[in-house]
C-alpha cells in the first residue's frame, strides 16, 4: 500500500503495470537491441560471404590451369616441340662453349695489352692464331644450325595450324551456342556460318614423317662434326701462361664430353615416343616444379612456379633476418629496459613506420638505397664480401632491407605484447634471487614470451611475403631462380616474386587464357602459404596462453 | 610500551632468546664471520612513492634466527618496509628511501657501493602468489645457482635435493624434478618457492603473505616449515592472518597508516599490548 502511495508520489508506475509493460519495437517491429543485433550479424555474414566468395572465384578460375596446361604440353609433344628441344640443348651446349673461348681470348687480350703493353693492333695481331681456332671451332655447329632451323620451321607450323583450328573450333561453338535462342531466320544465318569455318584435324603422325626424314641427316651432321672436333683439337692452340693453358685443358674436356653428348642426344631422339600420353600429374608437376616462367613465346609457354617461389621465399628470409634481431631487441628493450619516456617515443615511433605507403618506400628503394648498396660494394676494400660488387642497383638485398623496415613493427608490437604478458612476479622471483636484469631477460622473460615471439616472427613473415610493391620496385624483377651454386652472392642477384609477378601480369593477359590462369595459381599458391603462416601463429599463441595459465 | 627505539638496545628478556649464530651462509664452504645477534638494523627509515610518503621514521631491529611477523591492516606499510629490506622497490619507478637507513651486519643497503645483485642473494624472497618459473621443478631450484655460474651437476642434484628436503617437499616430488613446476598444487608451488629461495643459501628469508593464496592444509604445511627453517635463517613474515602471526612468531611489529605502532615479543603483543590501537587491531575491532 505505502509502495504504491510512494511510487504514484514519484510519477512512476505500479510495479505490475511496468514490468508488463514491453514496447513494440520502433523498427519493422524491433526493438532497439534486436535491430543492433541484427545489423552486426548482417556485417559478419556478408564479410564471410565475400570472404567464401573471393576464394571461391580464386581456386575456380586457377584449377582451370591444370587441364589447360595439359592441353599445352599435349600439343606441344604431338607437334614435335618437345622432340626439337632435344636437339636445341646440344646445340645450347655447344654456344656455351663458344663463350668460353671467347672469355680466355679476353683474358688473353687483357694480359697482352695491360701486362705486356702491347698495342691494341698489334695485341689483335698476336690473337691471330686464336682467332683462327676459335672461328674454326664455331663454324663446327653450322649444320647442325641449318638443320635445327628447318626443324624448328617444321614444327612451328604444325603448332600454328594446331593453334588456329583450336580458335575456329571455339568460334564455330560460339554460333552454334547463340543459335539455342534465336528466331528460325537468325539461326539458319548462324549455321551457315557455322558451316563455313571448316576446323582442321591434324594429322601430327603424317606431319612428323616430314621431321623424322630429316634424321639420316641429322646422323651425318653428327658424325662430321665430331671428327672435325677430334681434327680440331689435336691443333689446339698452346699458352705459355701456366692459368690460360689449364683454361684452355678445360676446354679440351668441354669438348669431349660434348662429343658423348651428342651421342647421348641422338639416343635420345631415338627413344623419343611423340604417342606417349601426357599424365595429369605431369601437367601438375610442369606448375609446381618447372623452372621456367616463360610467356608469351612463339616457341611454348612455360609456367613453372620455382624461380617465383623462390625469389619470394629468398626476399622474405633476407627480410626476416634483418627484422629479427632489430623488431625482438626493440620489443625487450622498451618493455624491460627502457625508461617510461623511451617508452612513449620508441612505441608510436616504431608504429608509425607500418603507416608509410609501401610505394613510398618502393620508391625510396630505387632512388637511394640500391644506389647507396651499390656504391658501397664497389668499395675496393669490401672486395671480400661474397656477391661484391653488386652488378645490379635493384636486387634481393635492397628489397629485403625495405620489406624489414615494413615487417619490423609487426614483430615488435607483438613480440612486445607477447613480453607484455609475462607475468610480472616472474620479474621479480628472478630478481629476488639475485639475478641481473641481463639474466632475467635471458633466462626469465624472453623464453616464457618464445611462443609469443614465435607467432610474431611467423606473421612478420606473412606480412613480408604478401607484400607487393617493394618487391615490385626493388627485387630487379628477372624471372631466374637463385643461383645458389655461387654462394651467398645470390642475394645479389635479380629475382621475381610471385606477389610481383601477378601485380605486373595480371593486367595485360587475355582473360581465361591459360597466363591468366597460371597467374590465378601463383595466387592460390601465396594464399595458402598465408593461410598456413597464420594457422601456424595461432596455434603457438593458442599453447602459449596455456602454458602460461 | 616498548618501543622500536628501546630495541636498538636489546633488553636482557630478547638478548636470552638470540642464540649464538655459528655459520650463517657460507661462500665457498668458508664460514662467515659470526652474524650479528641483530640481523637487520632499521634506522628511523621513511619511503616515498613518488610524492606520498609510504612509511615515517620506521626504526626496529631484526633479530637472526628468529621469526619476525609484521601484521596491519592493508595499506599500512607493512609490503613496503619488507620489499625495502632486499631493495625490491628499486624496480618500481619514483619509489625511494628518503632518509634513513637499513643496516644488515652493519652495512647500509642502500649506500651507492652496495651490490644489490649481492644483497638479493643474501636476502632472499618468497612472494605473496606462488611464483615458479614456467620450467622444470629442477630447473626452478638450481635457477639461482646457475645463473652464479654453477654448472657441476653433481653439486645442482646436491643443492636441489638439501632444499626440497629444506622445503619438506623432497618425498612429494622426488620422482617428477624434470617435469614443469606450473603441473604442482598450490602449496606444493608455494613450498617449491621457498626450496628455490633457499637453494641459493641466504641469511634472511622475506616472505610476503606466504600462505594468503593457500588452503588451511597447505598453510599448515608452510607455517611448520617457517618453524623448522628458523633454525637455519632469519625470517621475516608479513601476514594478514593475526592466528598465523601468533603461531610462527617470536616477534610481532604492529604498523598502521606507515608508522610502526608497536614492537614486541609476539606473546606480548596479543596479550597484553601496551598501545590501544594494537589491543583493538589483534583483538579484531578494526582492520
Amino acid at each position: 500500500m505505502s509502495a504504491t502511495t510512494e511510487n504514484r508520489s514519484l510519477g512512476r508506475l505500479p510495479t505490475r503495470e511496468a514490468l508488463l509493460q514491453k514496447r513494440r519495437g520502433w523498427f519493422f517491429g524491433m526493438s532497439g537491441d534486436q535491430f543492433v543485433k541484427y545489423l552486426f550479424q548482417g556485417n559478419a555474414t556478408i564479410s564471410i560471404i565475400v570472404l567464401g566468395l573471393i576464394t571461391f572465384t580464386i581456386f575456380r578460375d586457377a584449377v582451370g590451369f591444370i587441364p589447360m596446361n595439359h592441353a599445352s604440353l599435349a600439343v606441344y609433344r604431338l607437334a614435335g616441340l618437345e622432340y626439337v628441344d632435344i636437339y636445341r640443348e646440344q646445340l645450347t651446349t655447344h654456344s656455351t662453349m663458344s663463350r668460353y673461348l671467347a672469355s680466355v681470348r679476353a683474358q688473353k687480350l687483357d694480359q697482352l695489352m695491360n701486362k705486356e703493353g702491347l698495342a691494341p693492333a698489334a695485341a689483335m695481331a698476336t690473337l691471330a692464331e686464336f682467332d683462327d681456332f676459335a672461328n674454326r671451332f664455331a663454324d663446327t655447329i653450322n649444320e647442325q644450325e641449318t638443320l635445327l632451323g628447318s626443324m624448328t620451321d617444321l614444327v612451328t607450323a604444325v603448332k600454328e595450324r594446331q593453334t588456329v583450328s583450336e580458335d575456329i573450333m571455339v568460334g564455330k561453338q560460339y554460333l552454334l551456342r547463340a543459335m539455342a535462342g534465336a528466331t528460325p531466320e537468325r539461326a539458319a544465318e548462324l549455321q551457315r556460318a557455322a558451316d563455313v569455318l571448316t576446323v582442321e584435324v591434324i594429322d601430327f603422325k603424317a606431319e612428323f614423317q616430314r621431321v623424322l626424314a630429316l634424321r639420316p641427316e641429322i646422323a651425318a651432321a653428327n658424325t662430321s662434326q665430331v671428327a672435325a672436333l677430334k681434327a680440331l683439337m689435336a691443333g689446339a692452340p698452346k699458352f705459355a701462361d701456366s692459368d690460360l693453358q689449364r683454361r684452355m685443358e678445360k676446354f679440351q674436356g668441354f669438348v669431349q664430353g660434348y662429343c658423348q653428348e651428342v651421342e647421348v642426344t641422338a639416343q635420345k631422339m631415338a627413344a623419343w615416343d611423340q604417342s606417349k600420353p601426357i599424365g595429369w600429374l605431369e601437367s601438375f608437376n610442369a606448375f609446381a616444379f618447372g623452372r621456367k616462367w616463360v610467356t608469351a613465346s612463339f616457341w611454348q609457354d612455360w609456367y613453372g612456379i620455382i624461380p617465383l617461389l623462390s625469389g619470394s621465399l629468398l626476399i622474405a628470409f633476407l627480410a626476416l633476418l634483418i627484422a629479427l634481431p632489430l623488431g625482438v631487441a626493440a620489443a625487450v628493450y622498451v618493455n624491460q629496459v627502457a625508461r617510461p619516456v623511451e617508452q612513449k617515443i620508441i612505441k608510436p615511433y616504431i608504429e608509425f613506420i607500418s603507416a608509410i605507403p609501401s610505394v613510398v618506400l618502393g620508391f625510396f628503394g630505387i632512388a637511394m638505397l640500391g644506389e647507396t648498396l651499390r656504391r658501397v660494394s664497389q668499395i675496393p676494400a669490401l672486395d671480400w664480401v661474397p656477391g661484391f660488387p653488386m652488378a645490379e642497383r635493384l636486387n634481393p638485398t635492397t628489397a629485403a632491407c625495405l620489406l624489414a623496415l615494413m615487417a619490423i613493427p609487426t614483430i615488435f608490437s607483438l613480440a612486445e605484447d607477447a613480453i607484455n604478458n609475462v607475468p610480472r612476479s616472474f620479474k621479480e622471483a628472478s630478481f629476488a634471487l639475485g639475478a641481473t636484469r641481463l639474466q632475467t631477460i635471458i633466462h626469465i622473460i624472453v623464453p616464457a614470451a618464445l611462443s609469443g615471439i614465435m607467432a610474431a616472427i611467423l606473421l612478420g613473415f606473412g606480412r613480408v611475403i604478401g607484400e607487393t610493391m617493394v618487391v615490385l620496385l626493388c627485387a630487379g624483377n628477372r624471372i631466374q631462380t637463385p643461383d645458389l651454386t655461387s654462394g651467398l652472392g645470390v642475394i645479389f642477384q635479380p629475382v621475381h616474386t610471385m606477389t610481383g609477378i601477378i601485380a605486373q601480369e595480371m593486367g595485360e593477359v587475355v582473360r581465361n587464357s591459360i597466363h591468366y590462369r597460371a597467374l590465378f595459381m601463383v595466387g592460390v599458391v601465396l594464399f595458402l602459404i598465408s593461410l598456413l603462416i597464420n594457422w601456424l601463429a595461432q596455434k603457438i599463441v593458442r599453447r602459449y596462453r596455456i602454458s602460461i595459465g | 610500551m616498548v618501543t622500536a627505539s628501546a630495541m636498538s638496545a636489546p633488553s636482557p628478556s630478547v638478548q636470552s632468546l638470540l642464540r649464538p649464530v655459528v655459520s650463517v651462509g657460507s661462500v665457498n664452504g668458508a664460514p662467515t664471520p659470526l652474524a650479528p645477534q641483530i640481523a637487520i638494523e632499521i634506522d628511523d627509515v621513511d619511503f616515498c612513492y613518488g610524492a606520498s610518503k609510504a612509511l615515517h621514521d620506521i626504526t626496529l631491529n631484526i633479530a637472526a634466527r628468529q621469526v619476525t611477523a609484521f601484521i596491519g591492516p592493508s595499506g599500512c606499510g607493512k609490503s613496503t618496509l619488507l620489499r625495502c629490506l632486499n631493495r625490491m622497490n628499486d624496480l618500481i619507478d619514483g619509489a625511494r628511501v628518503t632518509d634513513g637507513q637499513i643496516r644488515i651486519d652493519g652495512v647500509n643497503i642502500y649506500d651507492p657501493r652496495v651490490d644489490v645483485i649481492e644483497l638479493r642473494k643474501r636476502v632472499g624472497m618468497v612472494f605473496q602468489k606462488s611464483n615458479p618459473f614456467p620450467k622444470s621443478i629442477y630447473d626452478n631450484i638450481t635457477y639461482g645457482l646457475r645463473i652464479q655460474g654453477e654448472s657441476n651437476k653433481a653439486r645442482l642434484d646436491e643443492v636441489v635435493e638439501k632444499s626440497l628436503r629444506g622445503a619438506a617437499l623432497w618425498d612429494e616430488i622426488k620422482d617428477r624434478l624434470h617435469e614443469s613446476a606450473l603441473g604442482m598444487s598450490g602449496g606444493q608451488q608455494q613450498r617449491l618457492c621457498i626450496a628455490r629461495a633457499i637453494a641459493v643459501e641466504p641469511e634472511i628469508i622475506l616472505m610476503d603473505e606466504p600462505c594468503s593464496a593457500l588452503d588451511p592444509i597447505a598453510t599448515a604445511k608452510v607455517e611448520e616449515l617457517i618453524h623448522d627453517l628458523k633454525k637455519q635463517f632469519t625470517i621475516v613474515i608479513v601476514t594478514h592472518n593475526m592466528q598465523q602471526a601468533a603461531r610462527v612468531s617470536d616477534r610481532t611489529a604492529f604498523f598502521y597508516l606507515g608508522k610502526l605502532i608497536e614492537y614486541a615479543e609476539t606473546k606480548v603483543i596479543f596479550m597484553q599490548p601496551a598501545n590501544a590501537q594494537t589491543e583493538a587491531y589483534v583483538s579484531g575491532r578494526f582492520g
